[in-house]
């Protein structure tokens, strides 16, 4: 039955990373455009009745551009996952840094 | 070619000669199966090409034709990075190759001629059932057809005993842990991360103008989508170089385990490209428009979805179905959303699809097998299986034609027509 438990532990695995990369990565794009609209104001937010159309606000923008990269950097990475497996490599997180390495 | 003048290995043995009088017959199967398999090749890219792009074609992030062309290229650049080794791809769930990927040194003998006909008879069981389910619009994994059709052949030609059900029991292995086992999981767990994923993201977008983020949401729709093609590239399309690769060593034309020979390596990655790039509409349809109304947030979540799970689990040693993550992750991606509605009448035909893909193409695979065996299990049988796939394939094309889903009707209206349809944003 052991088999099952290794099988189970894996499914969990699964579960984890994916959540954290499958939802992660598109929570942290939408809280790019969220603050892009910020950032651009005007009618981009839609705004409640009797309010302004809300001004433009330049830290949006940074901030939209912040996770633009971060979602970037992260499918940079799984890109080079994938050609780093094909080519009998593993990406290595051990320094922090993503480092390729040969394959155990 | 030119490995094929050359012939190697203790089991290439010159003898019978036949009809084709310079040619052995062995060579004539070899071809055979080769062709065979770029065509399994070609179904599979077609047939999954509604992975990657059916949710950026549903939400007009892309035009259908744009979205089959950047999915092909994108499976051709994938095929070429998986220069991993894909010669075990039948140890998961069949005995007949040894561990370290040659094959079993009763099946070679002659030519290689009995292990031939298995993976010819195999190769049409998992073409039929690909055709069959691309005829109702239905996603089915084509990886589980192929391992299907090659199991049932491998019953009818070995018995029961060819087939490695459950590995040695000290890890997950054979058809229920590697093939069984994921197939169950991977849906749900594609389904819930696609589900947190949509629930999130609609709430941090909450009072944000629909008009500004649909159209912020639809560039990561199509990174994500292209993401999903290249994982798919490097998954599927070595799949079929292993098969190829097998019959090479088995007819004593390859002899190493270590290495695939390039222009297997090219002409599997030209044949899911070109498969891809034809586009199977009918499932990109089901999958894009039938199972909900997809919107741009959701196609987002569910492709990222898709490439996480897939990518995760591959790192784990799990070849998933891109075909199961995908359809469980479109669901999930529905369920996360507030409101909006899942088919699940058109999810239970997928389930039932997905259900009898294995012993279904496994019955097509075992009767192929005999009918070959019938007439002598030597080029006679060989020819007649690959006739018998063409007049079948033929026959379903001309059915297909009737009512035909092409690039200009993928998208329209599921149910009946209604007008309040959301109209592309001008991009």
């Amino acid at each position: 039955m052991h088999v099952f438990g290794t099988e189970l532990k894996s499914i969990g695995q699964i579960l984890l990373v994916g959540l954290i990369l499958g939802a992660g990565l598109p929570l942290v794009f939408s809280a790019g455009i969220r603050a892009m609209a910020w950032g651009t104001g005007g009618d981009t937010e839609a705004s409640g009745a009797g309010q302004a159309a809300a001004r433009p606000h330049p830290m949006g923008r940074v901030l939209a551009v912040m996770c633009f990269v971060v979602v970037l950097a992260v499918v940079a990475l799984g890109i080079t996952f994938i050609v780093a497996s094909g080519f009998g490599k593993a990406l290595s997180f051990q320094h922090v840094v993503p480092t390729l390495v040969d394959k155990a | 070619m030119n490995s094929a003048r050359t012939p190697a290995g203790p089991g290439y043995r010159p003898g019978g000669r036949d009809i084709l009088g310079a040619v052995d017959s062995a060579t004539v199967i070899l071809v055979l199966v080769v062709v065979v398999a770029l065509s399994f090749d070609f179904t599979n890219g077609f047939h999954d090409t509604a992975n990657a792009m059916a949710t950026s074609i549903a939400t007009y992030a892309l035009r259908p034709r744009m979205a089959v062309a950047l999915s092909g290229v994108l499976n051709l650049i994938g095929a070429f990075l998986s220069v991993q080794v894909a010669l075990t791809v039948t140890n998961a769930v069949l005995h007949i190759q040894n561990p370290d990927g040659t094959p079993r040194g009763d099946l070679v003998s002659g030519g290689g001629t009995a292990l031939l006909i298995i993976v010819l008879a195999g190769l049409t069981g998992a073409i039929v059932w690909n055709l069959l389910t691309w005829l109702l619009g239905l996603p089915s994994s084509s990886s589980h057809a192929l391992f299907g059709g090659l199991i049932g052949a491998t019953i009818a030609g070995l018995g029961w005993g060819g087939v490695n059900w459950v590995g040695s029991g000290d890890k997950p292995d054979g058809v229920v842990g590697k093939v069984i086992i994921p197939a169950i999981a991977s849906p749900v767990v594609a389904g819930i991360v696609a589900a947190a994923g949509t629930w999130l993201v609609y709430r941090t977008i909450v009072g944000v103008a629909t008009r500004y983020t649909d159209q912020g949401f639809r560039w990561g729709q199509i990174g994500s989508a292209s993401l999903v093609s290249l994982a798919h590239g490097t998954n599927d399309a070595q799949k079929t170089m292993g098969v190829i690769t097998l019959a090479l060593i088995g007819s004593g034309h390859w002899t190493s385990t270590t290495s695939i020979p390039f222009w297997v390596k090219l002409v599997c990655a030209l044949a899911i490209s070109l498969g891809t790039f034809f586009g199977g509409w009918r499932i990109i349809r089901t999958l894009g428009k039938g199972l909900i109304d997809i919107a741009p947030p959701q196609g987002l979540t569910a492709e990222t979805s898709s490439a996480a799970v897939t990518l995760v689990s591959s790192h784990l040693g799990y070849a998933l179905s891109t075909t199961q993550v995908t359809t469980g992750s479109v669901l999930g991606a529905g369920v996360g959303r507030p409101g909006a509605t899942v088919r699940w009448r058109v999810a239970g035909r997928m389930v039932a699809a997905w259900l009898i893909t294995i012993p279904a193409s496994a019955v097509v695979g075992a009767v192929m097998w005999y009918i070959a065996h019938a007439l002598g299990g030597g080029l006679l049988g060989a020819v007649v299986v690959t006739l018998i796939l063409i007049g079948v394939s033929a026959a379903i094309y001309v059915r297909s034609r009737r009512a035909p889903v092409h690039a200009s009707n993928v998208n329209d209206d599921w149910d009946a027509p209604a007008p309040t349809e959301q109209r592309p944003v001008a991009a």
